[in-house]
C-alpha cells in the first residue's frame, strides 16, 4: 500500500495548488455549492477552494502499481494527467479521490464540491435511479421520497399554493415520475419530539448526580452536530440530546419497518429526502447513518427545496398543472395526516422542539398544565426565552438559540458555567430551518423578509397534531418498536456523536 | 520636502523577536507594544525618555494587535493563539479581565467603537466578530459576518459612528453597519490588486486610507448613494504609488495635523501632506518627510500620539520602537 499525500494550499504570495485542474475548473461552481451551507459549516472551514486555512492533510490509500523508474507527467488539455515514459509510451494516471465520507472525519477543510456530493446526493441521481427502473429489469429499485414539511410550506409559497396543497401535488409530481411512495416527516418527527421529550425528563431527574445532564441541547440540526464535533468536541458532545432528527428518523422506518412490511431488503429501497438544508446531505453521510450488514444508507440521497423546483422545471411542469390530487395509502402510511391535510406540530418552524419539552416537562415534572407558551425575545430575534415559574420560583428555563453568534454565546456561557438553562433548541441558520439554505430562493424583484414571512405563515397553517395523540405512532411502539426488543429500539431511535481531533500535522503551520 | 523627522528615542522592545503593533492611549501618555515574544509592554514617560512600565503575559502564541479602550482603561489584545484577551487597568499595572474564544484560528486585529461598548475582532478564519460588553464587563457575541474570502487582516471603526471597515488578503476593504438585528456588509472598496493590510480613517471619518501589498496607498471618500439601494457608496479619490519599494504595512492618518504616516517592508517611514487646494474630488498628496533606513528590517506600524501634534512611534520586525517628532526641515 502507498499513501500519498494531497496537499492543496495557498501560501504566503505564491499560489502552490497541486490539485487536478477539474476541480480548479470547478473552482467557481464549487464555491457557489459550498456557500450553500449553512454559516456555522462555512465558518468551520467548509469551503471548496483551499485557502491558506485550509489544507487538506488527509492521507489518501493509493493502490501501488509498479511503474517505470523515471517518468514525466504531463497535464493534458482536458486536465487529465498522462504519464509519459521514456520510450514515449503514455498512460492515464487515476485520480486519488477524497470521499466525502473522508472529509467528515477529518479536523481540516471540508471539500464540499467533490464529486461525492455530487454524484451521489443530488437530483440527478434520483433522475438515474428513475430511468435505470424504466429501462433495466433487473435491479429494479422501490423509490421512496419523505418529504420535509418545511420544504413543502417553501414550495406552497412558490407557487402560490397551501402547505397541504403543495404537499398533494408534489406527490402527483414524483409519482408521475415514477416514485412509488411518497412520505412526510411530520411523521418521523413525531418519533422524535416523544423521545426528546422522554430524554429531557430523564435528564432533569439525573441533573444532581449528572453535570452534563443539563443544559439538553437539540440534536435535529446538522450544521450545528458538526460544528459541535468539530470545535469543541468533547466539552458540549455529553449535552446534546441523543435522538435522531426526523431525516434519520425515517431513515429507520423506511429501511427498517417498511422494508420489513413490503417483504424487501434495505438496499432493495432507493430512499430520497427532501429538506430545507444542504447541511442535511452530510448528515445522510455520516456512518452512524449506514447499515452495514445490508450495506446501504437509511437514506440514500437528500434533494432540497430549491433542488425541488428545479426538477420540476427541467421537467417543464409547474406544481401549479397538477389537478387537485388525492393521497393514497401508497403515500400515507408514513405521513401525518387528516383526510387530504398534511398534520404539522405546534411551535417554532424548526421542528417545534422546545414547545413539545416545555409542555411535556411542565407536565410530568411540576403538574403544571401550559397551554400557552410565552417567547420573551432577548439579544436578538434568533434568541428566545420561555420560562415556568410557581411562587416567584423559577422551575424550568428554556431557550431557542439560532445562528452562529447565538450559538457562539452558548458555548462560551457553557464553557464558563454561566448558562442558566435547562434546555436550548439550536439551529445553524438565523430564523432555523423555514429558512434554511436549501428553501427556494426569492425570484428577482421579490423581498426575502417577505418570503420567509410568507413561508412561516404556510408552515403554521397546517394544523398541529399533539405527538401524544397520533395514535399510529403509538401503535408502532407497540408493534414494531416493542418486537425488535429494547436494544434494537434504542439503536433505531436515538444516534452518538464523535469528538473530530484537531490534527496537529506541521503541514497546518502558518505564519 | 519640507519637513524631516528626528529620532526622538529608540527602544529594544520586544529582543530576538519582532514587534508587530504600537498602540496610543486616549490620552497620549502611554504606548502598548506587542510582539512574537506573546509580551505585551506598557511604555510611559519619565523625564525625557520612555520606559517600559509592564510587562503583560498571557498569550500562548504572538501578539498581532493591541488597542485601547476609548476611556483609556482597558487594552485588548489579539493573538496568533485563536484568542483576544481584554485587560483592565489597575493603579499601575493591568489585570487580565476575560479572555474572548471563537475564531477558528489567528485573531489578526482588534478594535474598540468610539463608544466603547463594541469590540470587533478579525482572524484568519475570513471573518469579522462584533463583540458587545455590558456593565459587568461581560462579553458577548452580536455578530459574525463572512463578507471576505480570505484571511481579514485588520479592522478599524470609524471616528464618531458605529461604522466598521475592515481589509483583507482577498484585496478588498468591506464596511458594515447594523442593520434590523443584525450587521450587514454595505460596501465592499474594490482596487487594491494584492493584500491590503491596513486601514485609518481621518479625523472626521469622512475618508479612509488604505494600505496594500500592491505598493500603493489609496483614499476613499464617501458619497451620497444616489442608486437608492441603500448601500453605502465609497470612491477612490486619491492612488499613492510610486514612493513605496514594498508592501505598505501602516498607514496612520493623524486626527491633529491631517499627516498620512506610512510603514513599509522597504524599512522606511514616509509622511505625506495633503495639497488643501486640491479638488476635493481628487485628491493631492505629497510627500513631506521620510526616512529611508528608519528600521533595519520591515516596519510594520506607525502610530501619532493622539495629543502631541507630530510625535510618531514606529516598530520593527527587528523587535524595536522608534519615536519621531516631525520638524520644518530646516537646512
Amino acid at each position: 500500500m502507498n499513501i500519498l499525500w494531497i496537499v492543496r494550499f495557498v501560501s504566503g504570495k505564491s499560489m502552490i495548488a497541486i490539485h487536478d485542474t477539474q476541480v480548479n475548473n470547478k473552482r467557481f461552481t464549487a464555491v457557489n455549492m459550498a456557500s450553500n451551507f449553512s454559516g456555522v459549516l462555512q465558518l468551520t472551514d467548509l469551503d471548496d477552494f483551499i485557502t491558506p486555512s485550509q489544507e487538506c492533510v488527509k492521507p489518501v490509500k493509493v493502490e501501488k502499481k509498479q511503474g517505470k523508474s523515471v517518468a514525466r507527467i504531463q497535464i493534458e488539455d482536458d486536465g487529465s494527467y498522462v504519464q509519459v515514459n521514456q520510450d514515449g509510451g503514455k498512460k492515464k494516471l487515476e485520480k486519488a479521490k477524497i470521499s466525502l465520507n473522508d472529509c467528515l472525519a477529518c479536523s481540516g477543510c471540508i471539500t464540499s464540491a467533490e464529486s461525492v456530493l455530487i454524484t451521489q446526493q443530488s437530483h440527478e441521481e434520483l433522475f438515474k435511479v428513475l430511468r435505470n427502473n424504466k429501462t433495466s429489469a433487473s435491479e429494479q429499485k422501490v423509490v421512496v421520497i419523505s418529504v420535509s414539511p418545511q420544504s413543502r410550506a417553501s414550495l406552497a409559497a412558490h407557487y402560490g399554493l397551501s402547505s397541504s396543497e403543495a404537499g398533494r401535488r408534489l406527490t402527483s409530481f414524483f409519482k408521475g415520475l415514477g416514485v412509488h411512495h411518497v412520505f412526510d416527516t411530520s411523521f418521523s418527527r413525531t418519533f422524535s419530539l416523544l423521545e426528546s421529550q422522554r430524554e429531557f425528563v430523564e435528564r432533569f431527574q439525573r441533573k444532581e448526580q449528572d453535570s452534563k445532564a443539563l443544559p439538553m441541547l437539540t440534536s435535529a440540526c446538522p450544521g450545528w452536530i458538526c460544528y459541535a464535533e468539530k470545535t469543541h468536541g468533547e466539552f458540549i458532545l455529553p449535552y446534546i440530546s441523543t435522538i435522531r432528527s426526523p431525516q434519520q428518523m425515517m431513515g429507520s422506518l423506511v429501511k427498517g419497518y417498511f422494508a420489513e412490511q413490503q417483504g424487501l431488503s434495505p438496499q432493495q429501497i432507493y430512499h430520497v429526502a427532501v429538506m430545507p438544508c444542504f447541511d442535511k446531505k452530510l448528515e445522510a453521510s455520516r456512518t452512524d447513518f449506514y447499515l452495514n450488514k445490508a450495506e446501504t444508507r437509511e437514506v440514500d440521497c437528500v434533494i432540497t427545496s430549491g433542488e425541488v423546483q428545479k426538477m420540476l422545471d427541467e421537467e417543464n411542469v409547474s406544481l401549479n398543472d397538477f389537478g387537485p390530487a388525492v393521497l393514497d395509502t401508497q403515500c400515507t402510511m408514513l405521513s401525518s395526516v387528516c383526510g387530504d391535510e398534511f398534520l404539522s406540530h405546534a411551535g417554532s418552524g424548526s421542528g417545534g422542539y422546545l414547545h413539545h419539552v416545555f409542555t411535556y416537562a411542565a407536565k410530568q415534572l411540576f403538574g403544571e398544565e401550559v397551554k400557552e407558551l410565552t417567547y420573551k425575545t432577548l439579544r436578538n430575534k434568533d434568541f428566545q426565552e420561555v420560562t415556568l415559574e410557581r411562587d416567584g420560583v423559577v422551575l424550568l428555563s428554556f431557550a431557542s438559540m439560532y445562528g452562529f453568534r447565538n450559538i457562539q454565546n452558548l458555548v462560551q456561557k457553557l464553557k464558563r458555567g454561566k448558562s442558566p438553562y435547562h434546555f436550548v433548541e439550536v439551529m445553524a441558520c438565523p430564523s432555523g430551518c423555514l429558512n434554511g439554505g436549501g428553501q427556494v430562493k426569492a425570484t428577482p424583484g421579490q423581498n426575502a423578509k417577505e418570503l420567509l414571512q410568507t413561508v412561516e405563515d404556510l408552515y403554521k397553517a397546517e394544523r398541529p397534531l399533539a405527538p401524544e395523540d397520533d395514535t399510529r405512532v403509538a401503535e408502532l411502539y407497540q408493534s414494531w418498536l416493542h418486537s425488535v426488543g429494547e436494544e434494537r429500539a434504542k439503536e433505531l431511535l436515538h444516534t452518538q456523536y464523535h469528538t473530530v481531533e484537531k490534527m496537529t500535522s506541521g503541514l497546518n503551520m502558518k505564519w | 520636502m519640507k519637513e524631516a523627522l528626528s529620532l526622538v528615542q529608540r527602544l529594544s522592545a520586544h529582543p530576538d523577536s519582532r514587534c508587530w503593533f504600537v498602540s496610543w492611549n486616549p490620552t497620549g501618555t502611554l504606548f502598548a507594544s506587542c510582539g512574537g515574544d506573546k509580551a505585551i509592554r506598557i511604555w510611559g514617560r519619565e523625564g525625557d525618555s520612555w520606559i517600559c512600565k509592564s510587562v503583560l503575559h498571557q498569550h500562548q502564541r504572538t501578539v498581532r494587535k493591541v488597542a485601547w479602550s476609548p476611556c483609556g482603561n482597558y487594552l485588548a489584545s489579539a493573538s496568533f493563539d485563536a484568542t483576544t484577551c481584554i485587560w483592565k487597568k489597575k493603579n499601575d499595572d493591568f489585570e487580565s479581565l476575560t479572555v474572548l474564544e471563537g475564531h477558528e484560528n489567528e485573531v489578526k486585529c482588534v478594535a474598540w467603537a468610539p463608544s466603547g461598548n463594541l469590540l470587533a475582532t478579525c482572524s484568519r478564519d475570513k471573518s469579522v466578530w462584533v463583540w458587545e460588553v455590558d456593565e459587568e464587563d461581560e462579553y458577548e457575541c452580536v455578530t459574525v459576518v463572512n463578507s471576505h474570502t480570505q484571511d481579514v487582516k485588520h479592522v478599524v471603526w470609524h471616528p464618531t459612528q458605529e461604522l466598521l471597515a475592515s481589509a483583507s488578503y482577498d484585496n478588498n476593504i468591506c464596511i458594515y453597519k447594523d442593520e434590523d438585528d443584525d450587521w450587514e456588509c454595505r460596501a465592499t472598496l474594490q482596487g487594491h490588486t494584492s493584500t491590503v493590510w491596513s486601514l485609518s480613517f481621518d479625523g472626521t471619518g469622512q475618508r479612509l486610507a488604505s494600505c496594500s501589498d500592491d505598493r500603493t496607498v489609496k483614499i476613499w471618500k464617501e458619497y451620497p448613494n444616489e442608486s437608492g439601494e441603500g448601500d453605502l457608496l465609497w470612491k477612490c479619490v486619491c492612488t499613492l504609488s510610486g514612493y513605496h519599494g514594498r508592501t505598505v504595512y501602516d498607514v496612520a492618518w493623524c486626527p491633529l495635523t491631517g499627516a498620512l504616516a506610512t510603514a513599509c517592508g522597504d524599512d522606511a517611514v514616509r509622511v505625506f501632506k495633503e495639497d488643501e487646494s486640491a479638488n476635493p474630488d481628487q485628491l493631492v498628496f505629497s510627500l513631506a518627510a521620510q526616512v529611508t533606513k528608519a528600521h533595519s528590517q520591515d516596519v510594520n506600524c506607525v502610530a501619532w500620539n493622539p495629543q502631541e501634534p507630530g510625535l510618531l512611534a514606529s516598530c520593527s520586525d527587528n523587535g524595536e520602537i522608534a519615536l519621531w517628532r516631525i520638524q520644518e526641515d530646516s537646512t
